[in-house]
């Protein structure tokens, strides 16, 4: 293995890795307060990144406020998800089967955003304008391009931010809250009523900024969320559903093992590849990496 | 204060309080005593809001709040310390705290009201940095009642804050109490049996079979043979 | 009373609709509606077996599409590759069907339910991958799979569209006869013990670990039965049979007519096809329609239209029989519900 084939491996697993966490925490964000598992999150990305060529591509404005109007569309997005598919189960939520019933409905509004993008917009690929073009050749011929590199930074950037909310904010501290003891945290005042949809949509629009990046890098299409959602649930199996920490791990974990096996194995067979150490590793330990759904460690 | 008439609470098909009645008055510690899996809980959750009864009326202050989510019972000055002091486990002692002052109003003044509470309980702000998880059982009540008192309180219902403490750190909980006694907090007590409850009972009402059974002053209880027997085994 | 004229109804009003059904190909029908006949049937089998798996065993497998797919490329590749009379290969895709469920069973045992589903949904997307991107031409990748016999390729094309018809519908019958006497054996009683009350189960000594393993044969012969069917159909199968798009219609079948119950995935197979033969001509808004009806359904109408039909039958025949003693009345309701909620 080559030092090219490792320079290689390092921008994969930067930029993998960042894409995944960026849709991945948003699911485990979700999963820690409501506990169930938010399949719709694919389709905000699919959403973020048609924000983004219709601002950029389309309307010709700068990539700035694609990113704001990607965040606040695929925010109020997420919101009306919740409120439709979610919150009205919630009094139900211990006569049925809550987890895999949202499962189903979460499923049902993918599915309903899929079909509309696919009438809205038609089933051919838009071409996103990047962020930033152009990019530099790092190493010997691995091109990294600054569309990736900027993402990776906004990712950081993003989770940092998250995680600043979370510990020092008032509702940030109210989701570690009711993701930790729920009960408690209502008498504590504090409004579930509320802070559910705000989860969701805060989790929605971290998965919209990562559409506008992904739009950039590949193109923006009604099917472009199946991918993100599968790559997502991937990693939030493989890092622990309840974990923050475990997410963020997980999702350049698992960059690192797809750049590896990509150069070993080639694209075609790096994600059944994935699959199997990811299988390996839920025998072994079956919360994965960090996590416990019982304890949600926001 | 409090005013709960009629009250009929449960859980899915079990019906578990009947009928229950009871009154507390501004400034009065009640202590609520009987058997395990009688109500006493589930009497706490159906005020707080935690569980939602089938009939009957709880009145705050005058008004009507059954049926309330928590969250907006919370609001009128109504605090719950549950059964197992209901501390978010990864949050430090002081995020604890912080949290107690949720409510917009509260918010604004918490850094007073934080400093006052460590006031009170000194122990308290020497643990402030911890994780909730890291505490003792006596640890832990104790940050449970300081984190009831960091907003405006009309009355507390704590929930049998000696559960799993050894003497040593219920005396500590009870002394805390006594504290919040002296300073003319209203509470609703809940207790398995009545040992430590003495120096600090105005009143005390007998739970059996989702009813309140007696009520009276502890001097009166304590003298009452079936109940002493039943809650106290034979006083040597 | 109240219980017999239903238990006695549905046998009769089963007979009837099977009656109805079979005799439909004698009335000459056009080979677009024979086939959209056959096709639902196909379907049905399929979200016979889903339904088994997910409603009444309680595991959350989300990857059955892929057995399916399996079993329909296992039964064409027997049909090309091997000397087995295309019968077998079709036995041959079910029985590969239930080998491949019975090994995805093993790690999710494990797990938690979330877990589980995660782990069989991105398994059926994987499988979807691979099969997609295969270059070697085993299973024609993207293309599909190339021209199977199918099972009756010896008759001409209008007396094999009525074969096919009336083999499938046999099957149909019998699979769902099977599950329902299932359902109801020792058998399928543990597997709702494990799926209500996991700790009661295992403290009655019921073995999560083996049931599990039945219960995914079951339905994994179950569902791979039906992709070769589907193979020999179609002459064909491609990726596209197993991806997001399918199974959202497959979803919706089952869900809509009510999870765990008997006649739920009948209903629901047959609502969605009316609405997708009705909508043909416009795929998208079908697909809307559908995904909307799905969430109604789910959150508004708990166990489906067979639960809302149930209850409402019973509502009807209490009032019927107003007259009765009251008691009785109340144990026969108590009884019903259970029946249906759970009986399939």
């Amino acid at each position: 293995m080559s030092m090219t084939d490792v320079v290689g491996i390092l921008v994969t697993t930067i930029t993998l890795g960042s894409i995944y966490g960026l849709v991945a925490i948003g699911m485990t964000l979700i999963y820690g307060t409501l506990r169930i598992l938010d399949m719709s999150q694919g389709s905000m990305v699919m959403a973020g990144s048609f924000i983004a060529w219709g601002v950029m591509a389309v309307a010709g404005w700068n990539p700035v406020i694609a990113i704001l109007l990607a965040f606040a569309g695929t925010f109020v997005l997420g919101t009306l998800t919740q409120l439709v598919s979610v919150q009205p189960l919630l009094s139900r939520r211990n006569v049925v089967d809550f987890e895999m019933i949202t499962f189903i409905t979460t499923f049902a509004v993918a599915l309903v955003f899929t079909n509309v993008a696919l009438q809205v917009f038609g089933p051919y690929q838009k071409n996103v304008t990047p962020v930033i073009s152009g990019g530099i050749n790092i190493y010997n011929g691995v091109n990294l391009s600054y569309q990736a590199l900027t993402m990776a930074l906004v990712s950081v950037a993003l989770m940092v931010g998250l995680g600043v909310f979370l510990a020092r904010t008032r509702w940030g501290m109210a989701i570690r809250a009711v993701a930790q003891d729920l009960d408690a945290a209502r008498l504590m005042g504090i409004p579930i009523g509320k802070l559910y949809p705000l989860t969701m949509g805060l989790a929605s629009a971290l998965a919209g900024i990562g559409g506008v990046f992904l739009g950039g890098l590949y193109f923006a299409s009604p099917q472009a969320g199946d991918l993100p959602l599968l790559e997502a649930l991937i990693v939030v199996i493989f890092g622990g559903l309840g974990s923050l920490p475990g997410t963020i791990y997980a999702a350049y974990a698992i960059g690192l093992i797809q750049g590896t096996a990509e150069i070993f194995v080639g694209t075609t067979w790096s994600l059944p590849i994935l699959y199997g150490v990811i299988l390996i590793v839920l025998i072994a330990r079956p919360h994965g990496l960090l996590g416990k759904p019982a304890e949600a460690r926001l | 204060m409090l005013e709960v008439t009629g009250l009929r609470a449960g859980y899915r098909d079990t019906t578990v309080i009947r009928d229950l009645s009871l009154a507390v008055t501004a400034g009065e510690v009640a202590v609520l005593v009987g058997p395990n899996g009688h109500g006493k809980t589930t009497l706490l959750r159906a005020i707080s809001g935690l569980a939602k009864p089938a009939a009957g009326r709880v009145l705050l202050d005058g008004e009507e709040v059954q049926g309330w989510p928590p969250e907006r019972v919370s609001l009128r000055g109504l605090v719950h310390v549950p059964q197992g002091d209901g501390l978010f486990p990864e949050m430090t002692v002081e995020e604890n705290l912080l949290m107690g002052a949720f409510p917009a109003a509260s918010w604004r003044g918490r850094r007073k009201e934080l400093a006052r509470v460590y006031d009170l309980f000194p122990r308290v702000r020497a643990m402030s940095g911890q994780r909730a998880r890291t505490l003792s059982g006596g640890e832990r009540r104790l940050t449970a009642l300081g984190r009831a008192l960091v907003r405006p309180t009309k009355i507390m219902l704590i929930d049998e804050p000696s559960l799993g403490l050894a003497p040593v750190a219920i005396d500590a909980v009870y002394a805390a109490i006594a504290d919040l006694k002296a300073a003319g907090t209203t509470i609703l007590l809940v207790e398995e049996n009545f040992t430590h409850v003495g120096g600090i009972a105005d009143t005390v009402h007998v739970l059996e079979m989702g009813a309140i059974v007696r009520t009276g002053g502890f001097e009166d209880l304590s003298q009452d043979e079936s109940v002493v027997e039943t809650y106290l085994g034979r006083l040597t | 009373m109240t219980r017999a004229p239903m238990s006695r109804l549905q046998p009769a009003l089963a007979a009837v609709l099977v009656l109805t059904i079979a005799v439909f190909p004698l009335d000459h029908p056009t080979q677009y509606w024979l086939s959209v006949f056959v096709t639902a049937m196909i379907l049905l089998l399929l979200n016979i077996s889903w339904n088994f798996i997910l409603g009444v065993a309680g595991v959350w497998n989300f990857g059955q599409l892929a057995i399916y797919g399996l079993g329909g490329y296992g039964a064409g590749l027997l049909m090309l590759h091997s000397p087995l009379p295309p019968w077998l290969a079709v036995l041959g895709g079910a029985l590969g069907g239930a080998v491949i469920s019975v090994l995805i069973a093993v790690p999710t045992l494990r797990l938690y339910g979330i877990y589980t589903s995660l782990l069989t949904f991105a398994f059926a997307e994987v499988i979807q991958y691979v099969i997609l991107n295969d270059g070697t031409g085993l299973t024609g990748g993207s293309a599909g799979f190339p021209t199977a016999p199918g099972l009756f390729s010896a008759l001409s094309p209008d007396a094999a569209m009525n074969a096919y018809y009336w083999t499938i519908l046999v099957v149909v019958v019998l699979a769902m006869a099977a599950v329902a006497a299932i359902t109801r054996s020792r058998l399928g009683m543990a597997l709702r013990a494990v799926r209500d009350a996991p700790a009661y189960a295992a403290a009655r000594g019921v073995s999560p670990l083996r049931l599990r393993m039945v219960a995914f044969a079951i339905s994994g012969f179950l569902a791979g039965l039906a992709g070769a069917l589907y193979l020999s159909f179609n002459q064909s199968i491609s990726p596209s049979a197993m991806g997001l798009p399918p199974m959202s219609v497959d979803v919706t079948m089952f869900v809509i007519g009510g999870l765990g119950t008997m006649y739920g995935p009948l209903v629901g197979t047959a609502l969605v096809t009316i609405v997708q033969t009705a909508l043909v001509t416009h795929p998208g808004v079908q697909q809307t329609i559908l995904g909307v009806f799905l969430l109604i359904v789910v959150v508004f109408v708990p166990g489906g239209l067979v639960g809302l039909v149930a209850r409402t039958w019973r509502r009807v025949a209490e009032w019927a029989d107003e007259d009765d003693d009251d008691e009785e009345e109340a144990a026969d309701a108590a009884q019903q519900e259970g029946a249906e909620q759970h009986v399939a």
